[in-house]
Parts: structure tokens; sequence; C-alpha cells
């Protein structure tokens, strides 16, 4: 037997435009991916020797242009977003009872949290040229 | 246990005329619907073609063409009073449903459409007119969901998958008022005054007493007499069987309505919109044969007419298929997005049960029983009439089990949908205007109720308990085989007598059938083993009635007697069980307002 | 021929829910009865299978094969049925794993010498054998306001008037019958019994896109929260399970798209 609550008796009322809005945020992150994904992919796999020319130099190169320190971050940012999004629709569908979805979805929330902080502590923080470091393994405009 | 209810109108059935009835009682009393089944599961829902009313918004059309069609139509048996009462209201009644927000098809300037449907004509007989509001094919659908849709909207009190197994009747003599239009005055009688019902609740096995002022019988035809049967598994005549145990009459129970064109072999109904929209009935040799029958309006004449005409194809051999057995509809001609705009379900029926194509291919098709003309007798503020046409109180019906007479011998197409919503409607109003003058029941003890209650739970204890017998399924096969063989679109007095003889043997095996089924909640078992005993009594009744009319009219087609005797037969057929439990005949007269009878040709 | 069917059998169920439309009291009671326990969500109805034999025609009607055995073998076989041609909407069962209805679906078209299996719909309090509770999914029906609200400040004493076109727009979902076979085929609907279910969105559909209504807003409310329309996880099991052929999946398409359009 499987009850069926009111629905105008939910334990948890949902603010009327959330599910909207969550809806609407899922289908602009996506598009968003698209490109900023696209973009990621053909500049650090297509372009020069493709996967080879991935270092430590390449890395710091971009995040000196404040271009792509955005473009990461929006990458960052949609991601997380978008991943999150759906992960919170697969706890709604798959996780039983009111309690355990709770818990579930502040798990994730703490993880996502955390992912964006550290995600843009890197983009922002990122020293190009560390002290000490070998000259060969730097961007070529540290001097 | 029992369970005890108050109302002051109680309504058996929840189809058209039960929710219309519903609605306007519910706003003026406390008012339960008992319904054996979910309100949209109805077979209101199975009508397709659409609703009549002379709206005239596709071409000229007037209210009195509409009476004179349904006179001619019920081959002057017809109440003329009744008739022009359905035919006034029509269109208020169309227009009401409208407003309740069913989704008529629409002319291009945003009306109500409407189309030609059998026997419906202009000046009086000369052309068919386009008079049947509708929505698609499943004008009936649309009417159910949208009167279920405004009972929610009101908050009607449903009872769904309630049985009713009883009338609770007190048999003091009482006086006849609700403002009805009864000749007889505040005639004192000896007929039962009606003081509730007791229903059988199928998902639990309990019974529950429901006290009311009025009771609406609404429950719908009984076509599942006949084998071969437009009708749901559920029309088994319930209120007209329980009625007539009651000690009440019913009205020309011999007239039943063949519906020309059943899916061959299955009986499926495709509506009369085929013909409406052109479609044409052609026999093994192709020809479109309803000409040499209907030389004016050919393929769309009345039902009964159509019916005998199929009929007799087959029966002098010009049937098709391997055995010769039906005739074909063809459709073929018109374009497909007409038939895929306004006749989609029947098209599909064709396409899932026989596996043809209508777009290129004929439809089998073959008379299935489908209206039963007759029912309980009414005013026409639907109170039910006893055996000498006095209103008995508390009683009211409506629809298919009600016979107001606005059918007479054979009902015109779209009139059926009609007549619920206009006497569903009144039924509703004058049972809950009767009721706001009474005082209040006082509620049964529990001892008076299980008193109410006591034949009902002997009835089942009897069922529940006996172990050896024949099976419900068998019975029931062969009553459906002996009134489709001898009650049939043809009948004699031979036939007739042979169905009752056969009816009155296999009224004996019913007193000893079993049931496998011991349980008490949703034993449907139990409840096909009652329902099987109204359908013997309504059987006995049609044929006891048929063997009287010793003439073909309508959809009574004698053929010792094939023509209309109007100087010794135009009258309504009354019967009613005496107390020996035979079925005795009374005649009664017709109601003639100025339409005299003449030749019916078309 | 002869054919083997299989038949999900569940004994009578105690405390199978009154259903009163309109007695709102009624569709609680069943609920609070209830607890909400993880054996209730299990997929599979309880109960056992019972296999019969028995010769059909290759055109019979899974209806007439359920009803000859009740009436030939086993008359404590139990199922709803009435109509017999699919539109009265009762006999809406699982056959083969798919939701249909019994008498729109013939023995020929489910594939020859293998067992026909009939079960009860899922995701509704199974009462006994095929029959299923229609409470919850009831309540489903009304909490979207499923009747017209005109504006009744402008009454005509006759019909009002709408364009063929206008009327297309909606027509397509007044063809639901209530069956049940979208709802129960959806596996949001199996683990979240709140989910307000494809029947109802369509049922709103056949309001909010009828030019006669003014209360889109009123049904978009019901529909807005974590249950309703964006919850919808397009899987399409209620577009293939619709015996009256809604596109169902798109209509809840539409109706986001005019949520949306309302929102901005």
């Amino acid at each position: 037997m499987i009850p069926r609550r009111d629905p105008a008796k939910r334990a948890v009322v949902v603010p009327q435009r959330a599910e909207l809005t969550s809806w609407v945020i899922m289908r602009v992150t996506g598009a968003l991916l698209i490109v900023l994904v696209g973009g990621h992919l053909a500049i650090n796999l297509m372009t020069g020797h493709g996967v080879h020319s991935v270092d430590f130099a390449f890395v710091s190169g971009k995040w000196a242009s404040p271009f792509w320190q955005v473009w990461d971050l929006l990458l960052l940012l949609a991601g997380l977003g978008h991943g999150a999004n759906g992960m919170r629709t697969v706890i709604n569908d798959y996780v039983r009872g009111d309690r355990a979805r709770l818990t579930w979805k502040l798990v994730m929330g703490v993880v996502v949290a955390i992912l964006v902080a550290l995600g843009s502590l890197v983009i922002f923080t990122h020293d190009p040229c560390p002290h000490g470091a070998p000259a060969d393994l730097l961007p070529s405009f540290c001097g | 246990m029992i369970h005890r209810h108050n109302y002051d109108v109680v309504i058996i059935g929840a189809g058209g005329a039960g929710m219309r009835a519903a609605l306007e009682a519910s706003t003026h009393a406390r008012t339960a619907v008992i319904s054996k089944l979910y309100p949209t599961r109805s077979h209101t829902g199975a009508a397709q073609g659409g609703i009549a009313a002379s709206l005239g918004n596709v071409e000229e059309d007037c209210v009195e063409w509409h009476i004179f069609d349904t006179i001619k139509g019920g081959d002057y048996l017809v109440d003329q009073d009744a008739a022009r009462v359905l035919a006034e209201e029509a269109c208020d009644a169309v227009v009401d449903l409208e407003h309740m927000g069913l989704p008529f098809n629409r002319t291009p300037d945003g009306r109500i459409d409407q189309r030609k449907f059998g026997g419906h004509t202009r000046e009086h007989g000369a052309a068919p007119v386009r008079r049947a509001c509708y929505a698609a094919d499943r004008t009936g659908h649309m009417i159910l969901q949208t009167l279920f849709q405004n009972c929610v909207k009101n908050n009607v009190e449903f009872y769904n998958e309630f049985y009713l197994m009883d009338l609770i009747t007190e048999n003091s003599p009482v006086t006849a008022d609700d403002g009805a239009e009864s000749q007889q005055g505040n005639t004192v009688n000896t007929t039962p005054r009606i003081t509730g019902v007791v229903a059988l609740d199928l998902a639990t096995g309990d019974l529950h007493v429901f006290q009311a002022h009025a009771v609406i019988m609404a429950t719908g035809g009984a076509g599942k007499v006949f084998r071969t049967t437009s009708n749901a598994h559920c029309l088994t005549g319930d209120g007209m069987a329980l009625t007539l145990r009651a000690g009440l009459p019913l009205q020309d129970m011999e007239f039943v309505q063949f519906h020309p064109t059943g899916l061959a072999g299955l009986g499926i109904l495709l509506s009369e919109a085929a013909r409406g929209e052109g479609g044409v009935l052609r026999n093994c040799d192709g020809e479109a044969f309803m000409v040499n029958y209907a030389p004016n309006i050919k393929d769309l004449a009345p039902r009964d007419i159509v019916a005998r005409a199929i009929a007799t194809e087959v029966r002098q051999g010009r049937g098709c298929g391997p055995d010769k057995s039906y005739v074909h509809l063809d459709i073929t001609h018109l374009p497909r997005d007409v038939i895929d705009a306004k006749l989609p379900d029947i098209t599909e029926f064709a396409r899932t049960y026989l596996g043809v194509e209508p777009y290129t291919e004929f439809v089998p098709t073959y008379p299935t029983a489908h209206y039963t003309m007759g029912g309980i007798p009414t005013t026409l503020h639907g109170q039910a009439l006893d055996a000498s046409q006095n209103p008995v109180t508390g009683l009211y019906a409506a629809g298919e089990c009600a016979c107001v007479s606005v059918h007479g011998a054979n009902r015109l197409g779209t009139n059926s949908l009609l007549d619920t919503i206009v006497f569903g409607r009144r039924a509703g109003a004058a049972a809950a205007a009767f009721a706001a003058a009474q005082e209040p029941h006082a509620t049964l003890t529990s001892a008076e109720a299980s008193q109410a209650a006591s034949a009902v739970v002997a009835e089942l204890a009897a069922l529940r308990t006996r172990t050896e017998g024949e099976r419900v399924g068998q019975v029931r096969d062969e009553l459906q085989t002996v009134m489709d063989t001898d009650a049939g679109v043809f009948r004699t007095d031979e036939s007739l007598s042979d169905a009752l003889d056969s009816i009155k043997e296999i009224r004996q095996r019913y007193a000893s059938i079993a049931v496998d089924d011991r349980s008490l909640r949703y034993n449907t078992d139990v409840v096909e083993a009652i329902e099987l005993g109204y359908l013997i009594d309504l059987a006995e009744v049609m044929a006891t009635s048929a063997r009287q009319r010793r003439e073909s009219r309508g959809g009574h087609c004698r053929e010792d007697f094939p023509t209309r005797d109007d100087a010794g037969h135009l009258w309504h057929t009354v019967a009613w069980r005496s107390d020996d439990g035979t079925v005795t005949l009374g005649r009664k007269p017709v109601v003639n307002e100025g339409y005299e009878p003449m030749e019916r040709k078309y | 021929m002869e054919i083997t069917v299989k038949v999900r059998r569940v004994p009578e169920q105690e405390g199978a829910s009154r259903s009163v439309v309109g007695a709102e009291s009624s569709g609680e009671m069943a609920g609070a009865a209830q607890p909400r326990t993880g054996k209730a969500r299990t997929s599979t109805a309880p109960g056992y299978w019972q296999t019969y034999h028995m010769e059909a025609k290759p055109t019979d009607r899974i209806l007439d094969v359920l009803m000859a055995l009740k009436s030939e073998q086993d008359g404590t076989l139990t199922f709803r049925r009435s109509c017999g041609h699919g539109i009265c909407g009762s006999d809406a069962i699982r056959i083969n794993g798919k939701n249909r209805l019994a008498c729109k679906t013939l023995v020929k078209d489910l594939g020859p010498g293998r067992a026909i299996t009939l079960e009860p719909l899922k995701g509704l309090p199974v009462v006994k054998d095929l029959v299923v509770d229609m409470e919850p999914f009831l309540a489903a029906y009304r909490s979207v306001l499923p009747y017209l609200i005109a504006d009744t400040s402008t009454t005509p004493t006759t019909e009002r008037l709408q364009s063929p076109q206008e009327h297309a727009r909606f027509e397509k979902t007044t063809k639901c019958i209530l069956c049940a076979a979208c709802t129960t085929s959806c596996p949001v609907l199996w683990t979240n019994p709140d989910y307000t279910g494809p029947m109802a969105m369509v049922n709103a559909h056949r309001f909010v896109f009828d030019s006669r209504d003014v209360a889109a807003e009123e049904r978009f409310a019901a529909l807005s929260d974590g249950e309703g329309v964006w919850r919808c996880r397009t899987t399409f099991n209620c577009t293939e399970a619709c015996p009256r052929d809604i596109p169902i999946t798109e209509v809840i398409g539409e109706l986001k798209r005019a949520m949306i359009a309302q929102a901005l």
C-alpha cells in the first residue's frame, strides 16, 4: 500500500517558482556547458600538439588572462550547478523517506560548496611563477 | 454491520441522467449519488454521434420540426407533451452543457457545429437537417466528463462501486404532491412510498442503508439481456428490475432498439454519424440498398428501419463475408481529414477489433441491441407512476431506465443524450423540491436498519454459501442466446412463446446457481449472480409485452403482424408483477397533442 | 488455439479505502491509515502467480479471456470491466509488463507461443487481484481543478464563442478516459506516490489551453511544486501507455512552456 498525501498538506512547502527556476537553470547551464566544454576541449586538446602540450606552463599561461579565468570559473559553476541539480533530482526520485532525502541533499550541498570554493580559489590565487621552480616548467613570461 | 446514511435525495447511477440530476438536486438538498461504477465509467460515455437541439447554427431549424421528427421517429407511440418538453428544452440544455465546459466542435464563426443524423429532418421529412451538436465522435464521453467535472466542482457526494440491492418501502397511504403534473392530484393510493435504498459496498462487502425522501433511478438500460449488444457489461437493468420487484410497473418494454451498425460479430457501436457524414451501407453486390427502403433519406432513415433493412438483406442472401452474415459500411469516399476530424474513434474500433482500414476498406456491420425505449413510467417531472397512473411518492426516474415517453417505439439518434440531460435535470429539481418540503427522516436505529436490509442479507448469504449449482456465466449465456434468437430484430408469436418457456426454465435453474467466490471484498462473482436475476426478470417482461403487441411498430417487428395497427394498438404497454409473481399487462393511452398518426415513410 | 495465462492473484486486502468523491476526508483517511513503510513500496504487487490454460481465438480481447476464465474456470478471479471497447477506462491492467486496456488488446497482439501475464497497475494500492484503489489517482485529478472556470461576469445566453483553431488547441487532451494507464506507468510515481502524475497534467492541459477558461494560474500553482510538472523526467512511458493516443509527454512539455511564459 502506498499512501498519498493531500497535496495541500505536504510537510515541506516549496516556494512557488523554485522548481520552475531550477528547471530553467538546468536548460541554461546545459546550453552554456556545450559552449564552455566545447571551447575548453578545443583549446586544450586540438590546438598545438593536442593533449601533450598541456602542462603547468600551459595552464598558467591560460590563467594569466582574465578571459580564461572567467571562462573556467563559468565552466566550474555551470558544471557543478548542472550536476548538483541533476543529483538533486536523482535523490528526489530514488531516495525514500523525507529525512534520508534531506540528509543526502545536505551532504551533496557541502561537497559542492567545497568544490566551488577550492575551484575558484585555484583560479584566482594561482601563481604562475612559483619561487624556485625549474624554469623549463614555467611559462615563458616568468622572469 | 449495517451502515446508515440519511439524505434528502439519493440518486442511483452516475451517468448522464444521474449526474445531471445530481448537479440540480445537490444545490437544493443533501444529495448522495450511489453508483456501481466510478462515474466516468458509465455508459453515457460510449454515446458517439451527438445531442439533438434545433439551434439552427448551420441551417434553418425549429423546435416544431424536432417535435414532429421525434413523434414520427417513435412511430406515434411517443407522448406528444413529452416530446414537446424535450425539443423545447433542448437548446437550453445544450447551451448549459457548453457553459459547463463541454468542448463541442465549432463552426468557422465559433458557434456549436451541427451534423445530420438519422430521422432528423426539415419541414416534416422533406430532407435531412443538421441538428446534432457534437464533439467529434465522442459526444457522450464529453458529456460524461463534463458532468463529472462539474460534480467535482460542486463537491457532489459519490458512493462509488456501491450496488443497489433493494428499495425501502413504506406501505402507508400517501398523498402525491411534488408540483409535478399529476392529473390525479392528491389521490390517496396504496402504492408503496419509497423511503430509501439498501446498497452493497463492493470494496468492503458491507451493506449500507440510505434513507431519503426521494430516490432517483438513473441506472440506464438493460442491453445485457441480449448477447449481441453495444451495451456495457454493467447494463443489467438494476433500477428497472428493483422497481418491478417493488410492485411497480414498467412501460413499453417490448421496444428495444437495434442499432443498425454494430461491428459484425462484436456488437461494438459504429455511430450513425458515419452515415451522417456521408457513409453508405452496401450489400454483397456493392449496391447501396437503403434506397429501396427509404427512397427519400436513404441511409439516414431511423434506426429501426435501417436495422430491419440490413437484417432483410442478409436474410435474402445478399449479405457479405464467408457466411453472408453482415453488410458493409462504406466511408472510403470521405476525405481522410474529415474521417480523422469527425470519426476518429469509430475508425479506430474497426482497425483494432476487425483489422479493417476504413480509409480504403468497407467495415462489416450488423444490427446490435442498443437501447431500451421502455422503462419506469414517469411524469414529465420524472416522478414514477404506479400501475393506475398515480405518482409514486419518493420515486423518480430519468434517462434510459425511465419511460416518459419521448422515444415511443423507436428512439431517434441523439435524442437519448438529450433525454438524459433534459429529464435528468427535471427529475433532480422535482426530487429536491419534494424533499425540501419534508421533515427529515428520523435516523433508523441499528435494529431498524438490519430489518430493512434483512432480505438482502439473506439473499447474499444464500449465494455465498451454496456449494453446488450451475455457473452464473453459463445461465447468462443461455438467456442471452434465447433473447437474441427469439426476441431480436424479428419476432413472431411462436418465437416469443418459445422465449417465455425458455426464460421460465432459466429462472428455475437460476434459483440454484452457485458462485466460486465466497469472500467479502470485491466479490464480483456474487454481484454478477444478482445482476443475472435482474436480467431474467426484465427478459420475461420484454417477451411478455412483445407477445401481447400483435402489430409491428418501431423497434418491435412482428413477422406474423407486419403492419402497424393504430386502431387496435395505439397504447403503451404497462407491465407489473402480480402477487404470485406472474407478469400482468395493462394499457395506457398515448398523449396526443394533435400530431395524428400517418404512414411512416422516409 | 490454446493459450496460457498467468494472472497475479492478490487475496482481498484489509483496509480498502472508500471512494467518496467530494468528501475530501475519505482520501486523507486512506492515506493516514497506511504507514509509509519500505515494504509497501516494493515494485511487485503482493500475491502469487496463478496459471490458467484455455482455448481462445487470436482476435479475442484480453477482456474476453478474463471473462471466459471467470465464467468457466474460476469465479474468484476479480477485475473491473464495463464498456468492453476502450471508452470507459475500467480495465487498465499490466499485460505482459505493459499498461494497456484489456478490452483494446487482442490475443494476437501479444505474440504467439508465450504465456500472457496479467498484473494489477503499479503504483496504486492493490485491493484484490487486478483491482487497485483509484482514490489516490482521483485525488491527483481533483488537485488540478479539473473543470471549466470561466469568466462569469459575461455569461452569454447562447454558447460562448470559440473558433475551431482555439478548440483544436486542447482537443487532444479531451480524449482522456481516466483509466490510469499513464500515471501508473510513470517511474516517478512508483517511488513517489505524491507525484501529481501524467493524468492530472493532461486534465490540467485540457482547461489551461481552453480559450473559455480563466484559471490557468491557479492550475499552474497546483503543478508548480516539487511534485508537479517539473518532476517529469520525460521517459515517455505515459505516452506509450495511453490507450487514447494522447501525446502526454508533449502535453506536459506544453504546460512547462506555458508556465515559464507566465513566470516571465
